[in-house]
C-alpha cells in the first residue's frame, strides 16, 4: 500500500477530488496548509509572501494504482498548458498496514 | 520506528486521547481535516442515518419530499466531513497495542465513518531539545 500526499492549489481542490472520485479513488482526506517552494515564495512589489496557501490531499492506495492516481492529479492540478510554479507536488510513501475502525478489517 | 496516522471522529477526540494515555502513549500531534471515505451502498447503514437527519428537518417550513431529496443528495454527494487526524510515533512492538486501543475507543454503532488507521515506516526522528536521534527520540 502507498500513501499519496499531493499539494495542490486550493482553487484546484474540488476539480482534483472530482476527478479522483471519477477515477475510482473516492476516499480522501483534505487539509488546508501554508507553505513555500523552491522559488522561495512570491514577491509582489514590496511585499514578500512565503506562506502561500495550498491544499494537502491524502489518499491511501494499492501499489498498482500509483501511476493512475499520479496521472489524474498531475493532469488536473496543472494550470495552463505547460504548468506554472506553485502548481504543487506529489509525495509517495509506503504504508505497511491499514485498518478500518468500524469493522476492524485490515487493508483499504 | 513507526508512524501511526489515525483519522477519527471529532467527537471521539477526547476518548482517543484517554485511550492513548491508557496505552502508555501520551505524545501525539492532531490536525483538523476534512475527508470522505468509500461510497456506502449498504441500506442497513444508510437508513438509520437518514432517519436521524429526517428528524432534524424542519417539517413545518419545508414539505417532506423536499427535505428527503436534500438528505439523499447530502448522503450521496461527494461531501467532505470533518475529522481529526492523529499522528503518533511509536516503537515497532507497541504498534499493535496502540492500534487496538484507537480502534476500541472509536468504534460506534453507525457502521461507517468511524475512520481509518494507517501505519507507515519512519526513517529517523530527532529530539530538538537534546539532539538525540533514533529510538531515544520517540519518548
Amino acid at each position: 500500500m502507498l500513501f499519496i500526499r499531493a499539494i495542490v492549489r486550493p482553487e484546484k481542490k474540488d476539480e482534483v477530488l472530482e476527478n479522483l472520485s471519477a477515477g475510482g479513488f473516492h476516499a480522501a482526506t483534505v487539509v488546508d496548509v501554508v507553505g513555500r517552494g523552491k522559488q522561495k515564495g512570491i514577491r509582489m512589489g514590496d511585499v514578500f509572501y512565503d506562506e502561500i496557501p495550498k491544499t494537502l490531499i491524502l489518499v491511501a492506495i494499492e501499489d498498482w494504482d500509483k501511476d493512475k492516481i499520479t496521472n489524474i492529479i498531475l493532469k488536473t492540478g496543472k494550470t495552463g498548458i505547460s504548468g506554472n510554479f506553485g502548481d504543487g507536488k506529489i509525495f509517495i510513501s509506503p504504508v505497511e498496514e491499514a485498518y478500518t475502525i468500524s469493522t476492524g478489517a485490515k487493508g483499504l | 520506528m513507526k508512524e501511526i496516522l489515525a483519522i477519527v471522529r471529532m467527537k471521539r477526540t477526547s476518548a482517543t486521547k484517554r485511550a492513548l494515555i491508557d496505552a502508555g502513549v501520551a505524545g501525539f500531534t492532531a490536525v483538523r481535516v476534512m475527508g470522505r471515505g468509500k461510497l456506502v451502498h449498504d441500506e442497513k447503514v444508510i437508513m438509520p442515518c437518514k432517519e436521524i437527519l429526517m428528524e432534524m428537518a424542519p417539517d413545518d417550513v419545508i414539505d417532506e419530499q423536499v427535505s428527503e431529496e436534500e438528505i439523499v443528495t447530502f448522503l450521496d454527494d461527494t461531501r467532505m466531513f470533518p475529522r481529526r487526524l492523529f499522528t503518533i510515533l511509536a516503537y515497532d512492538e507497541d504498534v499493535p497495542r496502540i492500534v487496538e486501543a484507537i480502534m476500541k475507543a472509536n468504534r460506534t454503532e453507525r457502521g461507517a465513518g468511524d475512520g481509518k488507521v494507517f501505519i507507515t515506516p519512519v526513517a529517523d526522528a530527532i529530539r530538538v531539545r537534546t539532539g538525540e536521534s533514533g529510538d531515544a527520540a520517540i519518548w
